[in-house]
């Protein structure tokens, strides 16, 4: 990018400058609510005990409250924002769809239901203890899988179907077919189990085991590093497939790295931390609203930045500092994400076709 | 003669259309044509004729039947996606709807196939980029997003666009369609000057036989699953055009490259004067259905010239005087040329 700003210089206005400004800006706000994210939590621990324990050790409690828990689970809020963020970036650009994400096109949902199989499908079976030996691979797997599986489902569609409304809509059903296969299913199961499921639809960063957090990471790390691979695919796309095609993009092998890229990204994160909404359609949009770019190699670690920050902005807040409550982690994010969506609504009201 | 021309493209027995599972929808049997360095074509032919197909087929956005389509000597198969990318590039009508994207951004887009895997726009991409953004007059426009541009001001982007993508060919399926007539003719103007200035080989398809008939060097014609190829006077000497149209209500008439409507003939005129305003005074004669005759007869109309400023009309019995070609023709709808 310096490069090419730098040659671009008698041709276009540097914005080069201020966008350096911005990462810089973006990176700080990272640390710095990962910081406030080991500070404030739902037990008020003073900062000067925090720093002692941090630096010098403390206490064996403060050391476990902030090593054991809210440092992994700021860590996973980091995993998760980036993750969802990444994919519903990928899904908007190759659906050319500016309401496309994991969750509203039933991404998700899909997950969801992999992760239902698994938790509940073996109860006929299986003991409840069984469960937690099948180890987080195959969790993290039947996730995938179900991503994918809609995935391909709606990229079918959308290749038929250009109507952006009518794929949201197609979404929606899909979302709403796999709920009730996944109500039926806990119709059938146990009570311990249903109660696991049940806890785990709610959304929580905080529920994750040191092995889990690994698996996490490993994986949220692929799909980082192959979407930006694909971000001069990802460019291409932004023309339409014809366009895309005559500059001689392999729109099918694009598609592919898109496709398992997102599927490894929502499929890691809603195995381990449940169906999280609005990140993944919301932090795109900022990220355009801040770069005011379409450049790929630009909005990816953009949506990097502002999707780690706005995960970590919503744990705080989910953990209602200073109180004894917690609120759910959904309901957060879900009002961080709606504003944004209901704002690109309102702009491209006129053009269904923008995104 | 043409074997000194370099041959960019040659279609041979090419049959065109669309597969869906088994049962083949063709369009167009069999074609053969060939295209040249440097020449401007207009592809014409009534919609449906496949005019959108043949020029997808050609930039291989889409597989033939049967036949084949040489690019450079070579057959279309045997490239890859980049290697094409760099002998063919293709507009449609199709408009691009990326958000914050700039004309820069959308140009530089055409360096694709040269570019590594990141996309990195070196040095010399970086020139070609620049190159395309100047031939087409849109350096002001730089830094300008594509949702904000006129819509002649993108369809310009988009060439440039396929400038920076470097090819011999440029395919551009109705680039003057959504546009008013001055961006209309900018934009053909641009193309004469890439195919006669840059040797590039422009291949086009119009709706407006005037355009196609004034402007480009040769036509493919689309007309009863054939392809004609010529000159437009070779077409114009030969007839073909008249079969364009189904409907006998549209004339095209070959001596003036020019359509009409077959208009009840009110009667025969003889009209004395010179210069544009003899022109345009016969231009609204015949519109209003009246045959302009050159025989010296009457009625007869004599056009404003020198002191003159008024239109007059002398028939056997009268003489009429007009001030302006409307208050003439609105007159002549109401008049019966018979009785007068």
């Amino acid at each position: 990018m310096a490069e090419k700003n730098q040659m671009q210089n008698d041709l276009i206005l540097p914005s080069a400058r201020q966008q350096y400004l911005i990462f810089t800006l973006l990176l700080l706000s990272v640390i710095v609510f990962f910081v406030l994210d080991l500070f404030l939590g739902s037990v008020s621990i003073k900062s000067s005990d925090i720093l002692k324990t941090l630096f010098s050790g403390g206490n064996e409690q403060l050391s476990i409250i902030l090593f054991k828990f809210r440092f992994p689970k700021a860590i996973t809020a980091l995993l998760v924002g980036i993750g969802l963020a990444v994919s519903g970036l990928q899904m908007q650009t190759i659906f050319r769809n500016p309401m496309a994400g994991p969750d509203v096109l039933g991404i998700t949902a899909g997950a969801s239901l992999g992760v239902a199989f698994v938790i509940l499908g073996f109860s006929v079976n299986i003991s409840p203890d069984a469960i937690k030996s099948l180890g987080n691979w195959i969790l993290v797997a039947a996730s995938w899988i179900g991503a994918g599986v809609i995935m391909m489902v709606i990229l079918f569609i959308s290749a038929r179907i250009k109507d952006i409304m009518t794929i949201l809509i197609l979404g929606i059903m899909l979302s709403s077919g796999i709920s009730a296969i996944v109500i039926l299913m806990q119709y059938f199961t146990s009570e311990s189990l249903l109660k696991a499921y049940v806890i785990w639809t709610m959304g929580s960063l905080g529920n994750l085991t040191s092995d889990q957090l690994n698996v996490l990471l490993i994986s949220i790390l692929a799909g980082v590093i192959l979407s930006l691979v694909s971000s001069k695919m990802l460019n291409a796309l932004l023309l339409g497939d014809n366009y895309a095609s005559s500059i001689g993009l392999n729109i099918k092998l694009a598609r592919i790295v898109v496709f398992v890229c997102t599927s490894i990204l929502t499929g890691s994160v809603t195995a381990f931390c449940g169906p999280i909404g609005f990140i993944g359609i919301a932090v795109p949009h900022m990220a355009r609203i801040v770069f005011r770019t379409s450049d790929h190699k630009i909005l990816i670690p953009g949506t990097i930045l502002i999707g780690g920050v706005v995960m970590l902005v919503s744990d705080i807040v989910s953990q209602l500092p200073g109180s004894e409550k917690v609120i759910p982690l959904n309901s957060v994010t879900s009002l961080i994400g709606i504003p944004v969506v209901i704002w690109v609504i309102l702009r491209n009201r006129k053009y269904s076709g923008i995104y | 003669m043409k074997s000194a021309v370099e041959e960019i493209l040659s279609l041979k027995t090419l049959k065109i259309g669309y597969k869906t599972g088994n049962a083949e929808n063709i369009i167009l049997p069999e074609l053969n044509a060939t295209a040249y360095k440097g020449e401007l074509i207009a592809v014409i032919g009534k919609n449906g004729a496949g005019k959108s197909t043949l020029l997808r087929t050609i930039a291989g956005l889409q597989q033939s039947l049967g036949g084949t389509v040489c690019h450079d000597g070579k057959d279309i198969l045997k490239f890859s996606r980049i290697e094409l990318a760099r002998k063919v590039g293709y507009i449609s009508t199709e408009i691009v709807r990326a958000a914050n994207m700039n004309v820069y951004d959308l140009v530089a887009l055409g360096r694709f196939p040269y570019t590594d895997w990141t996309g990195r726009i070196d040095n010399e991409n970086q020139i070609k980029i620049a190159e395309a953004i100047r031939n087409t007059g849109m350096s002001a426009l730089t830094s300008r997003y594509i949702s904000e541009i006129s819509d002649g001001e993108r369809q310009r982007a988009m060439i440039a666009r396929i400038l920076a993508q470097d090819t011999h060919l440029m395919i551009m399926d109705e680039p003057t369609a959504f546009l008013d007539i001055g961006s209309k003719y900018e934009i053909l103007y641009l193309l004469h000057n890439l195919a006669k200035n840059s040797g590039k080989t422009v291949i086009f398809s119009t709706h407006d036989l005037h355009i196609a008939i004034s402007q480009a060097d040769k036509i493919w014609l689309l007309t009863n699953k054939k392809l004609i190829e010529g000159a437009p006077e070779d077409l114009m000497l030969a007839g073909d055009f008249e079969n364009l149209f189904e409907s006998s209500s549209v004339r095209y008439d070959s001596d003036h490259g020019t359509f009409s409507f077959h208009v009840f003939e009110k009667g025969t005129i003889y009209v004395e004067g010179e210069g544009i305003i003899r022109h345009l005074t016969e231009k609204a004669l015949s519109r209003i259905g009246f045959v302009v005759t050159g025989i010296k007869s009457k009625p007869c109309l004599i056009v404003p010239s020198g002191e003159n400023k008024f239109w007059h009309l002398v028939t056997n019995n009268s003489t009429f005087r007009f001030s302006s070609i409307y208050e003439l023709t609105s007159s002549l709808n109401n008049l019966d040329l018979k009785t007068i």
